[in-house]
């Protein structure tokens, strides 16, 4: 495991921001945070990074202690703040220039590389840039390390449609570069597109852990019934669940494949049927809007 | 291109040094402007003054009962060195030095993190003990080119001034270090507030706060004799640029004792400060 998170707590005073968070990110996937705001997502990334110590718990990253062995924590991390201010005297260039030095790793020319692809222009002052122009600039300064952990809270906020698809795809080549990315969003269809595993965080406790391949494979049927339904056959029972909905149309959930419930369902007065994926979406929904 | 030498990292780094220069560009370049030309028209505009009519106000003019506010007798005061002196109490050198050095410390840490710029600088592998002692180094560094720059202008002054020849110019090599032991201390205890801090208009209001305490308990402490004590309480009585114009080795003595104060109380305030910030959770940008 690659993060490794064990009964992690930060209390302020009264305030619990995170309560016994444990959960293990493996090497080489795209992981991400859910959660509404206020749920302890940033608390937890800020924790790993040791900008503030946990109460209680442990966290290591790469193996390394992130209390005892911040440095070496950040040296195999890059870090995308959720909102990344970055020095407003600077030029684009010279802000590339800085953290570029500050890392023996970093690439200068991978950011000017991935700079172009955000098409930034890095002549102009800070001061004078956009919100968008400088998430773009930071998401260059963070995308152009080799760090083996790439955490990204928040990061297409600010973007306009066409640089949120350059950024994902630079999620995905990173991953395909074999390196883990952490990825905080509030756009579930991003997360949906671009993760391999989610949890869900709900006032500062991981409440959900779902396979985003899983979750591909869930559906959901929902048909006007024209007939008498009878029993679900026994061999299928374990796989559908079925409730009405205040419509009074039937709705049947599965969290495996289709294909053994189709000659069933062949069978049924069914009429407007519909078939839909289960997206992140609906599971988010549970927990939070629902729960 | 940064250097990194693997023991130095630990409390050195090239790029933040050249960073802190960045931000104090304007600052530093604006105050050796100020006191490149301000001893030239202090010392023009003393000049227009005779000798013999300043003697006259300050010693006959002025109740004796005041003397107790100057740091010096009115007699010193009244010679060629100790109206020259006067340029180093003067509001433009110790204004000067005050804004330097809490503008400059208070930047430190809370005026990062009000701005929201630490977030990411120390989510790279840099030492939080690099980043306080290279921003202090490069504080205390430019403290000195700008009393270097006021040390030239002030002996060129008086080489070359108006009174060219009646005084010799060394001797205020001793107030201008007295001055630099003034901003490093400020800078010292603004820097160490500021670690405890994330807004930084606290921290100014603070070491606003704590200079005008300084400066009351100060003059409370030369004006009343039964609460002499409460002048100790002032950082301030280490400031006495005008005892320090005198006999050179008692002033040397003097210089000693002042800066070694001034010195003091700002390294430990770094070093305080140091530990504070090490420590302490950094809260999310503001």
């Amino acid at each position: 495991m690659l993060v490794e998170a064990d009964q992690l707590t930060k209390r302020y005073g009264p305030f619990t921001a995170l309560e016994g968070c444990s959960l293990a990110v493996r090497q080489g996937e795209v992981f991400g945070l859910l959660g509404p705001n206020g749920a302890g997502k940033t608390t937890f990334l800020r924790l790993l990074l040791g900008f503030i110590h946990p109460t209680s718990g442990t966290a290591r990253v790469a193996g390394h202690d992130c209390v005892l062995d911040s440095l070496a924590v950040r040296a195999a991390t890059t870090y995308l703040p959720g909102e990344a201010r970055l020095f407003r005297r600077m030029t684009g260039h010279l802000v590339l220039d800085f953290f570029s030095q500050l890392r023996r790793e970093c690439r200068r020319d991978e950011a000017t590389r991935i700079a172009r692809r955000l098409d930034l222009d890095c002549s102009r002052q800070v001061a004078r840039m956009s919100t968008g122009m400088r998430q773009k600039l930071a998401l260059a300064v963070v995308l152009a390390t080799e760090a083996t952990l790439v955490i990204l809270d928040e990061p297409t906020a600010n973007l306009d449609p066409t640089a949120r698809a350059v950024v994902l795809d630079l999620v995905r080549e990173a991953q395909a570069a074999g390196r883990t990315v952490m990825f905080s969003s509030h756009v579930l269809s991003e997360v949906e597109a671009t993760c391999d595993r989610v949890v869900i965080l709900r006032a500062g406790r991981v409440v959900h852990e779902q396979s985003v391949a899983q979750l591909r494979r869930h559906h959901r049927i929902t048909a006007r019934l024209e007939g008498d339904f009878g029993e679900v056959p026994a061999e299928l029972r374990e796989h559908v669940t079925v409730t009405r909905d205040r419509d009074g149309r039937i709705v049947l959930e599965t969290a495996d494949s289709l294909r053994p419930l189709l000659g069933w369902l062949s069978t049924l007065p069914l009429g407007e049927i519909r078939v839909d994926p289960v997206g992140l979406d609906a599971v988010y929904d549970r927990f939070h809007r629902h729960g | 291109m940064t250097v990194f030498i693997a023991m130095g990292d630990r409390v050195w780094n090239t790029a933040i040094w050249r960073k802190t220069w960045g931000d104090q560009r304007g600052l530093v370049l604006a105050f050796a402007a100020l006191w490149g030309v301000f001893p030239w028209l202090f010392l023009w505009l003393s000049a227009q003054i005779p000798m013999l009519a300043f003697q006259d106000v300050l010693l006959q003019a002025i109740p004796k009962d005041w003397q107790r506010l100057s740091g010096v007798p009115f007699s010193d005061v009244a010679t060629h060195a100790g109206r020259v002196a006067l340029a180093f109490v003067d509001p433009v050198v110790v204004l000067a030095a005050t804004v330097w050095g809490i503008t400059r410390g208070s930047d430190a840490v809370s005026g990062q993190l009000e701005r929201g710029t630490m977030e990411l600088l120390l989510a790279q592998p840099v030492r939080r003990r690099a980043l306080w002692v290279t921003q202090a180094l490069a504080t205390t560094a430019a403290a000195a080119c700008l009393c270097g720059v006021l040390a030239l202008s002030v002996c060129a002054a008086v080489a070359y001034g108006p009174w060219a020849g009646k005084v010799e110019p060394g001797r205020f090599l001793r107030p201008v270090a007295n001055v630099f032991g003034l901003m490093v201390c400020l800078a010292g205890i603004s820097a160490c507030v500021s670690a405890a801090d994330s807004y930084r208009w606290r921290t100014i209001g603070v070491m606003s706060g704590f200079y005008v305490f300084s400066l009351l308990a100060k003059l409370v402490g030369r004006m009343s004799g039964a609460f002499g004590w409460v002048g100790y309480l002032s950082f301030l009585n280490a400031y006495e640029p005008q005892r320090l114009v005198g006999d050179a080795a008692a002033s040397w003595t003097n210089l000693l004792v002042y800066d070694g104060i001034l010195l003091g109380v700002g390294g430990v305030a770094y070093v305080i400060g140091g530990v504070i910030f090490c420590r302490r959770d950094l809260p999310a940008p503001l």
